[in-house]
């Protein structure tokens, strides 16, 4: 070997050794530990370990309307001044002793003594003034002035340390109900954006939060009311159904939320109905679904009873209206359109006899992922519609791409849309629904009628049995007056459980998961 | 050597704009994020304050203006959900990508090389067999499905491995198992081939004539000339795991880049997908550019190509 090609192979060794070492000591001096991860996911018996399908978009209180935001947020890091029983939909005291309507437009809260923020200063009126204000009147565009208040203005004083009171632009009968939404805070919050680590009164406080990792909250030791059992709680987020029910089943959660029948919790799940209603929403402003003919076909091409049955596994409900029956106006009697196909091909024939453009192709939009089983459902319905006669085509979306189609203003020259919806009503009254849905000018509403419109401003005015009465007339009245909707199904939701915990769900869990609800199984089984 | 890597840094400039351009036109396209942000009811007043706040109101030339503007300064932008600086959530991300990459590689090179040069020194052998099975195995299974039916068989029925996350070294395994099938059966299959060309070569009979044993014979002539080929294979496919460990990422919660993509591809966060788009793409132009200099080392005659 000569000197020369002995330098060259030594120097290439040095080279392929050095770059080895550079690559090989940094990864070894990570160890198994992961670059971006700086918390642990240590199991302890006093901590729960809940995996969610998505991360929480923000912890902004008074966006706590969002179901991801609010399954985390509310009632567990910040509490409103009333809340809404989720078992019996009555209005129940929790930072507010009492309220009462002083006049037809003033509501008075009588704010609760002895109750501090976590970060240990007082709760008094004027912060529960400025909460209010704060999400309704504000710029700063909170989810829940948008989805419990409208475009309403409220004037809200503080009279004293203990007395709030909110003046609505006209009677309002079920402004507690709103306010139920709105999450305290301190007068101290920015005003001009939205925060990411809110204080609140709630039993719980942010620990840390691992941006796309997982989120900690610690037990608030300065609570007012009775300490919950676990002193934290951990937050992580799984996309796939599947891998969240292992994590329970595997020992690494307690909790799994959002599986689908398929997913493989087995009997450590639990089926509760979630508040939320599936339905095909009909562009009614478009040939062929200008024609009641076309729409009343489509609706009768839904086999809904199949569709539970086949594809949810009996999870769920065939639906005849598009809210729940723990929603004030819910009509009992309200039965589902019968599949009928049949029929449905003869009504497009006769549409189609008077020259309606039945031929003319309909884009079926769905969301991916909005609920287990959205796919097959999709092409159940598209397979039913396309026998009937109409020309229909598939559509799958993210969740941004199916927004554009879900909310005004509606994009234009689209052609003729079914979208498929998912709508749940957290509030516990018809009003959210058909303001949205079903007014001419609702914000997820193709079409209405101003007779229709009149019908609901009228119900809105009513309490009680009246207006349990109105709303439930105004829901059977949608069918034959507008028939915007091919109602699907009442849907369950399924959640994953260690026997380790006991725990509750209700028809609330999905949008607010009282973490104070939790206890350890042993314990309550002895208590 | 270093007019080699010029022309090498050249080349790859162009592709690199490319990517620049298009994912921020292709961003674009995915629509327009005001509805994921502001409430149902949000006003056109407060839609139009949101689009100035965030320069969507512009025509989109001039958006791109000040996007390649601050890209020269090394500003990628804020996150529209979070707030944070785009570049350090990619930067952040990084690393964890990497770490799996460079696990996953190490172990298919060893596990290709110990495989391969056993299939090549006895053909039709078991080796031989296990190295055909790796690679049709490795062309068929899609990583989802590797994924979830290794979460179901370790996790769930034998319990002997988490299901996801990054607690502890054992939840390195399945995302790990996941990304190595692939590259070992590809690079098994090249380095087999390149040993069965090598262990034929008159330089091998050569040393066998001369009294070298079979383990000197594979480890000292054989395989070093084959290990050019299966060097520039084992880069296309690192390259390839850096930018496709997405669905990985995604199922097993793995805190990398390619799950920040999805999640800012699902978001309409733009300039976070912008910014991790482009530290990928630099990545890998930077990963060729290692690629091709150790095969300039390995092979002479790349060299040799480069001089005018």
């Amino acid at each position: 070997m000569s000197p020369a090609r002995s330098l060259q192979q030594g120097t290439r060794y040095r080279v392929v050794a050095v770059a080895t070492a550079a690559l090989t000591v940094p990864a070894l001096a990570a160890g198994c530990s992961v670059a971006n991860s700086s918390h642990s996911d240590a199991a302890s018996p006093d901590t729960l370990r809940i995996v969610l399908p998505q991360e929480p978009p923000t912890l902004e209180p008074c966006d706590a309307s969002l179901t991801s935001t609010g399954v985390v947020v509310r009632s567990n890091i910040t509490e409103p001044l009333v809340e809404r029983n989720a078992d019996t939909g009555d209005l129940e005291p929790k930072l507010a002793d009492s309220w009462e309507q002083t006049s037809d437009t003033v509501w008075t809260f009588r704010i609760r003594p002895g109750v501090t923020f976590s970060d240990g200063s007082a709760f008094d009126a004027e912060d529960a003034a400025f909460s209010i204000d704060r999400t309704v009147n504000s710029t700063i565009g909170c989810d829940v002035d948008g989805y419990v208040f409208g475009d309403d203005a409220l004037v809200v004083n503080a009279i004293d340390p203990s007395t709030v009171t909110v003046q609505t632009p006209t009677a309002d009968p079920i402004l507690p109900l709103r306010i139920s939404f709105v999450e305290m805070v301190p007068s101290t919050t920015d005003t001009k954006d939205k925060v990411r680590d809110p204080i609140g009164t709630g039993p719980y406080k942010i620990d840390y939060w691992d941006h796309g990792q997982r989120l900690s909250l610690v037990r608030n030791d300065t609570y007012w009311g009775t300490a919950p059992e676990y002193t934290r709680a951990i937050y992580q987020w799984r996309t796939e159904g599947s891998v969240r029910a292992a994590m329970v089943t595997n020992d690494e959660a307690e909790l799994a939320t959002y599986l689908g029948p398929e997913d493989g919790a087995g009997d450590l799940g639990a089926a509760y109905p979630n508040n939320e209603t599936t339905a095909l929403r009909m562009m009614a402003t478009e040939p062929p679904l200008d024609d009641y003919r076309v729409r009343e076909a489509i609706d009768l091409s839904v086999n809904r009873a199949g569709i539970v049955k086949a594809l949810f596994q009996g999870l769920g409900d065939p639906a005849g209206q598009l809210v729940g029956s723990s929603i004030v106006g819910f009509d009992p009697d309200l039965q589902p359109t019968p599949f009928d196909p049949d029929r449905a091909a003869q009504l497009v024939a006769e549409a189609k006899a008077d020259g309606v453009p039945v031929d003319k192709q309909i884009r079926l939009i769905g969301r991916t992922g909005q609920f287990p089983k959205i796919n097959e459902t999709i092409e159940v319905i598209q397979n039913s519609l396309s026998k009937a006669g109409l020309n229909v085509k598939i559509e799958m979306m993210d969740t941004a791409g199916q927004m554009q189609y879900q909310i005004r203003p509606f994009p234009q020259g689209t052609g003729p849309i079914l979208l498929m919806i998912q709508h749940g009503n957290q509030a516990g009254d018809a009003q959210f629904t058909v303001d949205q849905y079903m007014r001419s000018d609702g914000y997820q509403s193709y079409f209405g009628s101003a007779g229709y419109d009149a019908q609901i401003d009228a119900a809105e005015q009513l309490v009680g049995d009246a207006r349990q009465d109105a709303f439930a007339s105004v829901l059977a009245n949608e069918p034959r007056e507008i028939r915007q909707f091919a109602y699907i199904a009442h849907m369950n939701a399924v959640l994953a459980k260690s026997p380790t915990v006991q725990y509750t769900p209700n028809s609330a869990t999905g949008d607010e998961m009282r973490l104070s609800e939790m206890t350890h199984a042993d314990t309550s089984a002895n208590g | 050597m270093f007019a080699f890597l010029r022309r090498r840094v050249y080349t790859s400039l162009v592709p690199l704009l490319v990517v620049l351009f298009g994912v921020f036109l292709l961003a674009r396209l995915t629509g327009d994020p005001t509805n994921l942000y502001l409430p149902v009811s949000a006003t056109p007043d407060q839609r139009a304050e949101f689009a100035a706040e965030n320069g969507l109101d512009k025509p989109v030339l001039s958006q791109m203006a000040d996007y390649l503007s601050g890209v020269v300064h090394l500003d990628f932008g804020e996150s529209l959900r979070t707030g944070e600086s785009a570049a350090t959530m990619a930067l952040r991300a990084f690393p964890a990508t990497l770490q799996l990459a460079f696990f996953t590689m190490l172990l298919a090179i060893i596990g290709a090389i110990v495989i391969g040069c056993w299939a090549a020194y006895r053909p039709n052998s078991l080796a031989d067999r296990i190295s055909s099975l790796l690679s049709m195995t490795a062309a068929s299974i899609p990583d989802f499905w590797f994924a979830i039916t290794g979460v179901w068989i370790f996790a769930v029925v034998l319990g002997v491995l988490p299901t996801s996350g990054t607690g502890s070294a054992l939840s390195w395994i399945l995302p790990v198992a996941t990304l190595l099938i692939r590259p070992l059966g590809v690079l098994t299959q090249v380095v087999r081939g390149a040993m069965v060309s090598a262990l034929s070569a008159p330089y091998v009979r050569l040393a066998r004539s001369k009294g070298a044993g079979d383990l000197r014979v594979v480890t000292h002539h054989a395989l070093r000339n084959a290990a050019a080929p299966a060097l520039t294979v084992a880069g296309d496919l690192t390259v390839g795991l850096v930018n496709g460990a997405v669905v990985v990422e995604a199922i097993f919660g793995w805190p990398g880049i390619g799950k920040l993509m999805i999640d800012a591809i699902l978001q309409r966060d733009f300039a976070v997908l912008q910014a991790a788009v482009l530290l990928t793409a630099v990545s890998i132009f930077v990963l060729n550019i290692l690629i091709d200099a150790g095969y300039a080392l390995l092979d002479a005659r790349v060299r040799e190509k480069t001089k005018v």
